[in-house]
């Protein structure tokens, strides 16, 4: 055992016996003790009176403090200990010296002493001198740290390429590269195999529970990830509806989720378990999801049925199921002059027996259609109808509104909403979008103070310039001679008088000229109104007397103009949407009149007698206009002629033709009658005229008409207008120009 | 169910060209039929997986949208099947 100088009087090894620390550190074993005997017995017994010091080589003090509070008594016994040990080892075998060291030593603690002297009685006397020459010396300890003791040392096999041995380890390696190369022919190397033992192996089990499994497959959709990322987000927010809803989609979710096409016969039995249960809860969802869906059916059995007349009516080639050509119209077989093909009527239980008063196109869907039906048999306030059709579901009005008078007419406004005036005087606006009828009356004028008295014939939508931006505002025709603009304020309307007609002058003299006729006036009043389509503002307003009047907003009760024309009532005036200052007005004296610049230049009048309802101009073409009478429809094409209506149709035998509309966007025109249909016609083999040949007939008008005074051209979509000074010589010439055919007399003073 | 819906419901059957028609409920059991027995659960059984497969198809390509009609046109006649949202996601108005 190597020699350690250790620290101090306490040794370094630490064994655990009984006893405390100081006093372990000074038992280590008596083996130690034993050899080191003589030498460093020396060194202990230092300084018996006072305490142990130890200084270093600088000669600070180094003693470690000790670990427990010395007893008084305690001090003594340990040098009493530092004695009793050698002389116990010395005299005692090792075994039973640990006994009685340790009853020493439990002595100590509890305090007892032993009688130190009779140790020292016992001990060597050599001893003791040793001990005495020691008191006063000091004992030198030096104290060095061991070297390095290593444990393990594996020298790695990669040295580095600038090593000193670099180059000896390379050749080493070489020259075994080549013994290894040489060792298959040389005899210096023989094959032998050896074995390893491998260790017996011991088995050990061990038991664990069963980890459960379960496989589940699913097939991971686009849509089902949307769906799950959904659900998610509206747990939240369907919280607090139905549960006995959420309860129904949701296992209809389930079903539609975990199923993957191998399922589904599971799915299709757990269905019919399930029907019984869910029925009430099932109830309330499939109302609703069923008008959807059968709304939807509806219009596309529909669409399917009337294919062919819906695709005629879009102008889109027809499909093969049918034997028409597909090409502009024209058949081998029939004629190739202009005609009104039937496609469709929209008709229905609801209409029969009503008359149709008037019709119009919703503006932002142009395949709606409103339809205001009136019931003037018994010429009393019978409730009207307004159904609200669609191009989709001909077979069905979309809305069916009631209303509690029959309905005299109807415009929609830009936005959608729907102004409707009645015979009783009531001026109403609906809402087309709501079903329920009571609830669809947005505003309604019945409650007003200042409403009509008298039926209202003409209700219309006409911008109006705000500062910024355009308004709709709703005027009004009654025949209580009031012309009335409508404001709405909550549910209710009020008017103001844009115009009032009161003159008893003109009514005189307006009678006096009409007892040729068998018209009776009332009352001075308007009947139809029409306001510039692009000079906000301006109207014009077509009397019972056959005047039409020209006003503005903000004129107020004067006129701008009147123009005398007509000896009938005037039905009706329109605009033409394609020339700023040129309309047209018909009236109950059989004749259609066309004015330029507030000037009549000509004159329509067929053959056939009766009072005009409607004369309409063609939004699509700006030479064609389509005039209504009683019995009989006519379209009107300037370019194939001024002087006949070049189509002509008559209405069914019994049934009154009552209300003419164009559609917008394709060649058809609409008719209403008194039997609740609207008949929707096409007009074929109209020639959509090009610049070029109304620049023959031009020429040609020109050539022959000298006194021409005026051409006016629009172009707008390839259309031409032209209209063509009336004078009386010019009737002589088209007299000639047309052959025989019946010359057109001017009526009226103007 | 609504009158409406029943009215609708005649009315469609009274159109020109439908032999019958037939209503499914979400988990692919026959409501109302205007078909025999037989047929009616023969179309519902077949039609019901492939309308399942039409729309997985349809919102596989673009997860907001779904299949709204479905027509299958063959020599003698032509099957039409109109679905319904059973999700309450943002509808379209019909």
């Amino acid at each position: 055992m190597k020699k350690r100088s250790g620290w101090s009087s306490i040794t370094s090894p630490i064994k655990k016996s009984s006893g405390s620390g100081l006093c372990q550190g000074s038992l280590p074993g008596n083996g130690f003790n034993q050899k080191e005997k003589p030498e460093d017995q020396k060194r202990r017994n230092k300084d018996l009176i006072g305490r142990v010091r130890v200084v270093d080589a600088d000669g600070d003090d180094v003693t470690p403090r000790p670990l427990v509070c010395p007893v008084p008594g305690f001090q003594k016994s340990l040098d009493e200990l530092f004695f009793s040990i050698p002389k116990l080892s010395s005299s005692h075998p090792i075994g039973p010296t640990q006994d009685s060291l340790n009853a020493e030593i439990e002595d100590i603690f509890l305090g007892q002493t032993h009688p130190p002297p009779q140790l020292f009685k016992k001990g060597d006397d050599a001893e003791q001198h040793a001990r005495e020459k020691m008191v006063g010396e000091c004992d030198y300890i030096s104290l060095t740290e061991t070297e390095t003791i290593t444990f393990l040392d594996i020298p790695p096999t990669i040295i580095s390429v600038a090593d000193d041995d670099a180059e000896a380890v390379i050749q080493r390696n070489l020259s075994y590269a080549e013994l290894c190369k040489s060792r298959m022919c040389s005899d210096k190397y023989i094959d032998r195999s050896m074995q390893t033992l491998n260790g017996a192996l011991k088995n050990k089990l061990t038991q664990s529970e069963k980890t459960g499994t379960a496989g589940k497959g699913m097939a991971a959709t686009n849509w089902d990830i949307y769906d799950s990322l959904y659900k998610q987000n509206e747990t939240f927010e369907g919280e607090e509806a139905d549960h006995k809803e959420k309860s129904v989609s949701s296992r209809s979710n389930t079903t539609d989720t975990d199923n993957t096409i191998s399922s589904l016969s599971e799915m299709q039995i757990c269905g019919s378990i399930l029907n019984p249960e869910s029925e009430p809860e099932k109830e309330i969802l499939l109302p609703e999801l069923l008008t959807n869906i059968s709304c939807f059916m509806e219009r596309t059995v529909v669409l399917d049925a009337f294919q062919a007349n819906l695709a005629a009516y879009r102008q889109l080639p027809i499909s093969e199921g049918s034997d028409r050509m597909a090409k502009h119209g024209k058949h081998s077989e029939e004629s190739l002059d202009p005609t009104l093909e039937l496609l469709w009527a929209f008709t229905c239980e609801l209409t029969r027996g009503y008359c149709i008063t008037s019709m119009a196109w919703n503006r932002q869907n142009p395949d709606i259609l409103a339809v205001g039906y009136a019931d003037f048999d018994s010429r009393c306030l019978k409730p009207g109808l307004i159904c609200c059709w669609t191009i989709k579901n001909i077979m069905w009005p979309e809305r069916v509104f009631h209303c509690h008078s029959s309905v005299t007419s109807l415009d929609f406004s830009a936005n959608d909403q729907l102004a409707v005036g009645m015979f009783d005087g009531t001026v109403a606006i609906y809402n087309i979008c709501i079903q329920d009828s009571s609830v669809a009356c947005v505003a309604s004028s019945s409650k007003s103070s200042r409403r009509h008295l008298h039926p209202v014939w003409q209700v219309t939508w006409t911008a109006k310039r705000l500062e910024l931006s355009l308004a709709d505002v709703l005027v009004s025709v009654s025949s209580d001679g009031r012309i009335a603009k409508w404001s709405i304020r909550s549910h209710d309307l009020d008017s103001t008088d844009l115009m009032w007609f009161r003159s008893d002058k003109e009514f005189k003299e307006a009678a006096e000229n009409l007892k040729k006729k068998k018209m009776v006036l009332s009352k001075p009043n308007a009947v139809c109104v029409d306001f510039h389509p692009t000079d906000f503002g301006i109207y014009l307003a077509g009397t019972q007397e056959g005047l039409i009047h020209k006003s503005s907003f903000s004129e107020g009760h004067s006129f701008l103009a009147t123009y005398k024309k007509h000896i009938g009532s005037v039905n009706h005036i329109e605009w033409s949407p394609f020339s700023p200052d040129v309309f047209l007005s018909c009236s109950s004296d059989e004749t259609v009149q066309m004015w330029k610049q507030g000037r009549p230049v000509m004159t329509f009048k067929s053959i056939h007698q009766g009072p005009v309802f409607f004369a309409k101009w063609s939004p699509n073409c700006s030479t064609m206009f389509g005039v209504v009478k009683e019995d009989q429809v006519e379209i009107w094409d300037l370019n194939l002629s001024i002087v006949f209506p070049t189509i002509v149709h008559h209405a069914e035998p019994g049934v009154r033709l009552t209300s003419l509309l164009f559609a917008r966007g394709t060649d058809c025109v609409l008719v209403g009658d008194s039997g609740g249909q609207v008949t929707v016609y096409k007009l074929k083999n109209f020639r959509v005229g090009e610049s070029k040949q109304l620049n023959k007939m031009r020429q040609k008008i020109g050539q022959m008409l000298p006194c021409l005074m005026s051409l006016h051209f629009c172009c707008h979509i390839q259309m031409m207008n032209i209209i063509i000074k009336h004078h009386n010589s010019v009737a002589g010439v088209m007299d000639g120009l047309w052959g025989s055919r019946p010359v057109q007399k001017d009526h009226g003073a103007h | 169910m609504g009158e409406e819906v029943e009215a609708q419901m005649k009315r469609i059957e009274a159109t020109k060209g439908v032999i019958g028609t037939l209503v499914v409920d979400p988990d692919g059991v026959p409501i109302r039929s205007t078909l025999d027995q037989s047929m009616t659960l023969q179309y519902a059984g077949q039609l019901r997986q492939l309308v399942i497969l039409a729309r997985s198809a349809v919102r596989d390509i673009d997860p907001q949208n779904d299949l709204s009609a479905l027509r299958v046109r063959s020599k003698s006649n032509e099957i039409i099947v109109v679905t319904a949202l059973v999700y309450i996601q943002s509808p379209s108005k019909v």
